[in-house]
């Protein structure tokens, strides 16, 4: 178990100080999200009335567009610098590379999120409070988890660019539509904050186990 | 005790024969050189036995282990140079050799021995993006006896090293059983006592030095 922390630690630590030093897809997704926001802003008319039935919405597409680059660069990078082949040619255990991989994707989509909620909040004038940072950071733990198993699956494909949403995205439906839920709650709609969140939790235990044990076999085999 | 025993190794493709029942056995400690033109199934046969494939059919024990069953166990054992040297352009040729480390659960106080064993003690902090083609394939020879395995798989290990690439290769090579593809037969001859031929996947047969070049 402490092996596999290691090597979990080892391989985020590897992803992250790259993309800290080539700076190639944080600062995209900035922009992305900050241009996805300006576009719904102009585009849907927003008002004091309808914002925060509207914003939630816009939230949760910016958050799955960016999550499908982040978590597909994750492999493709290793793919095209032939470097996978040599980490799973290591003892390390392939659940842990694949653990550190989702770690370092879900960290990156996290710093996206740092500029995604303030920037929502200013542009459509909604609360931003801790419930619903709470909500989108639950969200990410399992989002990172299947996004990141289908990226490996699609990473030595020619087509993953295609290949990548078609397979994520049912899968990241519940999250969407629990998370959903939850943010709008956050931003004063009626409902049960805690009902979503408890839903959102299980999901995540749910595919963090599930993936975690499909990536021996996608990975390795 | 052999180190690799191979019987009718078989890798298809689709309809595709890569390598048909290809038979070979390697003692420990011995090096063999594995010749043949492009398409012959040279790198087919090195990924099998660097555990990265597994072959369609045959049996391959390595180390008496079976190769396909254990290959996990086998790994500690075996190191890899492959076509492309798979580096982290924006990690310094040290911290390329420190996350190996870490994979390979060993101390990295290896690093600089293994940077000096392949010369590139002088330029350790330098981004592995920002080596010359050369330094990049010395790297990844450094990255394949990180962990002092028993086993070398070299895949045409001298692709862009310079004059001095077979003294280098010799020296990681000592001590060692070594499975090495390369085109060149006088390297074959200098680095490997026995050879093997490749043609379209099949075996045209092994024997001692080649004598090619001499």
């Amino acid at each position: 178990m402490t092996r596999s922390i290691a090597v979990a630690y080892a391989v985020a630590r590897k992803d992250l100080t790259s993309e800290w030093r080539t700076r190639e897809l944080v600062p995209a997704l900035g922009q992305f999200v900050v241009l996805a926001l300006v576009i719904a802003n102009f585009g849907f008319q927003i008002d004091s009335q309808n914002a925060t039935v509207i914003a939630p919405g816009v939230l949760w597409l910016a958050l799955v567009f960016a999550g499908l680059v982040a978590f597909g660069r994750a492999f493709a990078a290793e793919r095209e610098q032939a470097s996978l082949e040599a980490m799973l040619l290591t003892p390390a255990s392939a659940a842990a590379i694949f653990a550190g991989k989702a770690i370092a994707a879900a960290l990156l989509l996290i710093a996206c999120e740092a500029v995604l909620l303030p920037a929502l909040a200013l542009m459509f004038g909604t609360p931003f409070n801790a419930e619903l940072v709470a909500a989108v950071l639950i969200a990410t733990v399992g989002m990172a988890a299947l996004g990141c198993l289908f990226a490996a699956m699609v990473a030595r494909v020619r087509s993953r660019e295609v290949l990548l949403p078609l397979l994520t995205l049912p899968l990241w439906i519940p999250f969407i539509v629990a998370g959903g839920q939850a943010v709008q709650v956050a931003m004063g709609a009626s409902g049960s904050y805690n009902q979503a969140v408890a839903l959102l939790i299980d999901f995540d235990i749910l595919f963090v186990v599930l993936t975690s044990l499909a990536a021996r076999f996608v990975l390795d085999d | 005790m052999s180190a690799i025993v191979a019987h009718e190794i078989t890798q298809r493709f689709g309809s595709d024969v890569a390598l048909d029942a290809v038979d070979f056995a390697l003692d420990e400690g011995e090096h063999l050189a594995v010749l043949g033109d492009n398409g012959a199934g040279k790198t087919t046969l090195l990924r099998i036995l660097a555990t990265a494939a597994r072959p369609t059919s045959g049996q391959l024990a390595i180390f008496g282990l079976d190769a396909v069953r254990e290959r996990k166990a086998l790994r500690a054992q075996i190191g890899y140079v492959a076509h492309a040297p798979g580096l982290y352009p924006a990690l310094s040729a040290a911290e390329n050799l420190e996350f190996f480390c870490s994979l390979h659960d060993v101390d990295r106080k290896r690093v600089p021995e293994a940077l000096a064993l392949v010369g590139l003690s002088d330029v350790a902090r330098r981004p592995a993006g920002r080596l010359s083609r050369g330094e990049q394939q010395r790297l990844a020879i450094g990255r394949a006896v990180l962990h002092s395995p028993r086993l070398l798989v070299l895949d045409e290990p001298d692709a862009s090293l310079d004059s001095d690439g077979p003294d280098l290769l010799a020296s990681v090579m000592r001590g060692r059983s070594v499975v090495l593809a390369t085109h060149d037969h006088a390297l074959a001859n200098r680095l490997c006592q026995r050879t093997v031929m490749l043609s379209n996947g099949r075996s045209l047969g092994a024997g001692t030095r080649l004598r090619v070049v001499r």
